[in-house]
């Protein structure tokens, strides 16, 4: 199943989904998300793959509130992101690449700072932002201003203050990018938790692997457009080889729009 | 400008310090942002006609100093303070610039790890702080040096080798107080250190330069008579070691050449001596902790509800937990009071304070709300995160102009108590208008923001001259206004009225968007 045949892929359900993008477009000098159609389940763990200059992050961007679109329509659980921005982002969470951290503030700060923007209850927001020290082994840097972390550790803490207060939707804007095997092993164990305890995911990533071992479903995105989304599965039907790696749909896919284009 | 760094042979001194000259020229070009070339040479020639046509007055003034004229006797004098006014100046911008050549590293650590010896490399890199150092000072003194050659006697142009020998010494003496500094506050404090002396030595030459205006008539004209007398008195002594640099600034040709001698040998030796201290501080730099409060360390963890208190707290952290920038901004402070004092000198014994130091509370008012405007709205850490954030962007502004206020109060209070001990009345008038001076350049930057990081804080204005002249404007019309409306004149309501015009011109015409200090991140390019 591709998204040329229907933008409303993925299984049918009665709760209203994480994420529907019809139309969606930006223009900048040229053209960098092109009527783009994206729906995405509640739970599902999405993976938006595609080469440099795609239009992954403008989309994400769009999304988060950061750009306002040319064109098109986002939904967010239901809400229109674009007249309810507020509401909107509320039960949501954008991580980008570079993580934006306060260098001046210890983590438990920055936490407590992210607690008070989106109106974290102070008791939960400290149990949380204890559990999630915790689980990313920060506990022990908790004091420790953010100045001296390594690009790793200042990733986890961004991590931790995108999931403090509980988004059920959270986009990762190429997360694992920079991380050594360890922490990239660290972060990917705790988005899967979250994944299994209803949280939505759609991570953007160059690294096929993560996208093949995490992501439930994926989506190619070429020259601001959708060209393919579905299960592994699904996409090595699409691209016609039943034995071949994610790498390889990947390239032919986009190889193909390449020439297209 | 692209100066051949390649004509050279590769690994001498030569080359490196035409690399680290090409950068430093490439740092001064960045101050014109993107003029072209054409119209960054003729803002320098019209710059360096003027300068040359303010030196004019000074000439003459040494014509009648140095042949027989009635001001003969304070040649030496006048001379003496150049120097000193220079010196202090020169040695604080080497700290600052060694300091920042250690922390913020750059390319440092790519020259080091190459098999270049430390000592060439801090070599070079000391004659590029000694460049911009001297280039600072250059732009005054020079056209005296040329004004003077012209209209007094040619031996005026020792200012110029003079001039570079001064440098080297100075950088030489920088270099030095730097990596001592470093040895004994460590590589976590030297930072904060060596701005705090930076300032204070940068301040001494300010206050050298007023200390004649302030002193005392009989005090000026005892320390002249020494100098002509000195009777045994190395201090005052022309002739003696501690009057080397004034003779070689005067021109006698034994001194300058001397005085050349002195800063190529000091200058060589803190390369050779100090170049594996300077690696090692390098090194030391790079690897230092973050400090970890040892109070909080103690303590439970307690998170609050509120996104004001939320809002205001980081701001607070941020501004507290960074005394570099904090010094930064108190250096507006230290220059600006000097000139009140002299104004204040300058009215006799009953020189009235409403015209003087109060109206500079009320400028230095308007000049730190502004900064701290532009740090907590233009120079945010973070802003698309906040952009992120659950709340209106209107709100999280308006916390943050509340959250400047604290510091401000804090800036403030001492002087204004002070104030209030000579005449509670004029404190209020004072506290009034400092409010409102603070208030009109804290809504233009929050009008206007101009992204930037938070170390450019001195330097943000480079981004929009417009918002530079207005905030001075400000703050200048609403000090006028104050001593106007001390004397109880109704013209106070003329430079009002000119402070409400030039907000309502420069109000809002749309919504304020997120500031972004990286552009480039929004462009398709991000995609």
């Amino acid at each position: 199943m591709t998204s040329r045949e229907t933008p409303d892929a993925g299984a049918p359900s009665a709760e209203p989904l994480a994420l529907r993008l019809t139309g969606l477009t930006k223009v900048f000098n040229k053209t960098a998300v092109d009527h783009l159609d994206l729906c995405v389940q509640p739970g599902e763990f999405y993976a938006l793959l595609g080469p440099n200059g795609a239009g992954k992050t403008t989309t994400l961007r769009m999304v988060g509130g950061l750009l306002p679109p040319t064109s098109g329509s986002i939904e967010i659980f239901g809400i229109d992101a674009l007249r309810k921005p507020l509401e909107a982002k509320g039960i949501t969470a954008w991580l980008p690449d570079e993580p934006m951290l306060y260098d001046k503030l210890d983590p438990l700060e920055y936490l407590e700072f992210v607690a008070g923007l989106w109106n974290v209850d102070p008791r939960r927001a400290e149990a949380n932002a204890e559990e999630l020290l915790n689980v990313l082994g920060l506990w022990e840097h908790r004091f420790e201003r953010c100045e001296g972390f390594s690009r790793g550790m200042k990733q986890k803490v961004a991590l931790a203050g995108a999931l403090i207060h509980e988004p059920k939707l959270l986009m990762l804007d190429e997360p694992l990018t920079g991380l050594d095997a360890a922490i990239a092993r660290q972060v990917k164990e705790l988005l899967t938790r979250r994944v299994k305890a209803g949280a939505t995911i759609i991570l953007t990533t160059h690294i096929l692997e993560v996208a093949e071992r995490l992501a439930s479903r994926i989506g190619i995105i070429a020259h601001g457009r959708l060209i393919a989304q579905g299960t592994l599965e699904e996409l090595r039907r699409h691209a016609g080889s039943m034995h071949s790696s994610l790498e390889d749909v990947f390239l032919d896919l986009t190889g193909a729009t390449e020439k297209a284009a | 400008m692209n100066l051949p760094a390649f004509a050279t042979r590769p690994g001498t001194l030569t080359w490196l310090a035409l690399h680290d000259l090409k950068l430093s020229w490439r740092r001064f070009r960045s101050v014109f942002g993107a003029l072209p070339p054409r119209t960054v040479i003729l803002i320098l020639l019209f710059a360096i006609a003027a300068f040359h046509v303010l030196a004019i007055p000074v000439a003459q003034w040494f014509r009648t100093a140095q042949h027989d004229g009635p001001n003969q006797l304070h040649f030496y004098p006048a001379v003496a303070s150049a120097v000193l006014f220079v010196m202090p100046w020169l040695v604080s911008q080497a700290l600052t610039s060694t300091t920042r050549a250690l922390y913020t590293r750059n390319d440092l650590d790519l020259l080091l790890a190459s098999p270049l010896p430390p000592r060439l490399v801090l070599a070079a890199r000391a004659l590029a702080i000694g460049c911009e150092s001297i280039g600072s000072v250059a732009i005054f003194l020079l056209p005296i040096a040329n004004m003077n050659a012209l209209l007094v006697g040619w031996q005026w142009l020792a200012i110029y080798p003079a001039l570079v020998a001064t440098g080297l010494i100075c950088t030489s003496a920088g270099i030095g107080l730097t990596l001592l500094l470093f040895r004994i506050a460590g590589p976590r404090r030297t930072r904060l250190v060596s701005q705090v002396v930076a300032t204070i030595i940068g301040a001494a030459f300010i206050f050298t330069l007023q200390a004649l205006h302030v002193m005392p008539e009989g005090v000026r004209g005892s320390i002249v008579a020494a100098i002509e007398n000195p009777g045994g008195n190395m201090l005052f002594d022309k002739s003696g070691w501690l009057w080397l640099p004034v003779r070689a600034v005067a021109g006698e040709p034994v001194s300058l050449l001397l005085w050349c001698s002195i800063s190529i040998v000091i200058f060589m030796a803190t390369a050779l001596l100090l170049g594996e201290r300077f690696a090692l501080s390098a090194v030391q730099s790079g690897g230092a902790a973050a400090p970890v409060s040892a109070r909080r360390a103690r303590r439970q963890v307690q998170f609050r509800s509120g996104l004001g208190r939320a809002l205001r707290l980081k701001e607070w952290r941020l501004l507290g937990r960074d005394p570099w920038l904090l010094s930064q901004i108190m250096l507006q402070v230290i220059y600006t009071l000097p000139v009140s004092i002299v104004i204040w000198r300058s009215q006799g014994p009953n020189g009235s304070m409403a015209i003087s130091i109060a109206p500079a509370i009320v400028v230095i008012a308007a000049q730190i709300s502004a900064s701290l405007a532009w740090l907590t709205i233009s120079s945010e850490d973070a802003p698309e995160f906040l952009a992120t954030a659950p709340v209106p962007r209107g709100v999280i502004e308006r916390r943050k102009l509340e959250a400047i206020a604290v510091p401000l109060g804090c800036f403030l209070a001492a002087p204004l108590f002070a104030l209030a001990w000579a005449s509670v009345e004029l404190a209020i008038y004072t506290a009034l208008f400092a409010i409102g001076a603070a208030a009109s350049t804290a809504f233009l930057n929050f009008w206007h923001p101009m992204p930037g990081r938070r170390v450019a804080v001195l330097r943000r204005h480079s981004q929009s001259k417009l918002i530079a002249i207005l905030e001075h404007l400000l703050s200048l019309l609403w000090a006028v206004a104050m001593v106007l409306a001390v004397v109880e004149s109704w013209f106070a309501l003329i430079p009002l009225a000119m402070v409400g015009g030039i907000l309502w011109m420069n109000r809002p015409r749309k919504p304020v968007i997120a500031s972004a200090p990286v552009p480039a991140a929004v462009s398709p390019a991000a995609a």
